[in-house]
């Protein structure tokens, strides 16, 4: 990657109330109420520090997205915003317009302090690195 | 209210959509009809002036898509790339499209391809297509013929 290009952002994980970007989760967010959470596709894939999980958050910010860890549930949710096209119609629709909302149970292995996040171009990337009791340890074999 | 209303019954994007993308074989049936649905999913709007068109295409950037507009089509082409260093047997999960893939579609309307802009933001993609100056649509005054015809007989009883 070159240094000019722009990087990702680090999102915070937060524990409940202290991630939610504006007031708490009973606060009304802008935007039509009655819009169903949208589930985003995901990948996770295994590397020799942890898990890394990819989800699709198209049109996320990372002002208007949210991680939040309660017990060994990893919940994501990012709010986005209508498309601001006033006076237009909708003729075709492949995807919905709505929120994305997941949630995951980590296992025990995972070290829950050090989960990192990072959002760029739509695509959000937690590192759940592995727990160093649970991080497999390599051990030369001496001839 | 201008223009048409397309959204009952035509649909532009069957007539050309080739779907080129390489699916994964490896998923559970229950979420093979996510990867059914084409890549990137495009919502189209218009304000009778423009067509809008928003086309959903996390993790890219913008010199990894191509575009191109005629007066009748638009075609997206790209190829989304897994992370470099990951293999197939570290998949845990995996839901999201990755590969390559091309979907050329058809406008509803004739578009002025010189006027066409796109912006690209957070995977999505904003695509804006004037329509031409010709393809507005023209009120045709209805005249009555130059001269008046004879008028249509009621029908008699006998012919009953």
């Amino acid at each position: 990657m070159t240094n000019d290009a722009p990087g990702p952002i680090r999102v915070p994980v937060g524990h409940p109330a202290a991630a939610w970007p504006q007031g708490g989760p009973d606060e009304p967010r802008r935007g039509d109420p009655g819009r169903l959470p949208i589930t985003p596709p995901i990948d996770i894939h295994d590397g020799p520090d942890g898990l890394t999980l990819e989800a699709d958050l198209p049109g996320a910010t990372a002002s208007d997205l949210a991680i939040q860890l309660e017990h060994n549930v990893l919940t994501l949710d990012a709010w986005i915003p209508t498309p601001d096209l006033s006076g237009s119609r909708l003729i075709h629709q492949e995807f919905p317009v709505g929120d994305f909302h997941r949630s995951f149970i980590l296992s025990d292995d995972l070290d829950r302090e050090r989960i990192t996040a990072e959002l760029k171009d739509g695509v959000l990337k937690i590192h759940l690195p592995k727990s160093d009791r649970a991080r497999a340890r390599r051990i030369d074999i001496q001839s | 209210m201008t223009g048409p209303d397309w959204a009952g019954g035509w649909d532009p994007f069957h007539e050309f959509q080739r779907e080129m993308g390489r699916l994964f074989q490896s998923f559970a049936s229950s979420q093979t009809f996510r990867h059914v649905r084409a890549f990137p999913p495009m919502n189209l709007y218009t304000n009778g002036e423009e067509f809008v068109l928003l086309a959903q295409l996390p993790g890219m950037n913008p010199d990894e898509v191509e575009l191109t507009v005629t007066s009748e089509t638009l075609t997206l082409r790209g190829e989304r790339r897994r992370p470099e260093g990951v293999t197939d047997d570290s998949y845990r999960r995996q839901e999201r499209f990755m590969g390559r893939w091309s979907r050329t579609v058809g406008l509803p309307d004739r578009i002025d391809e010189e006027r066409a802009t796109a912006q690209f933001a957070d995977g999505v993609l904003t695509v804006r297509l004037p329509r031409a100056e010709g393809s507005t649509p023209r009120q045709i005054a209805l005249t009555p013929p130059p001269e008046s015809r004879p008028r249509l007989e009621p029908p008699r009883e006998e012919d009953r």
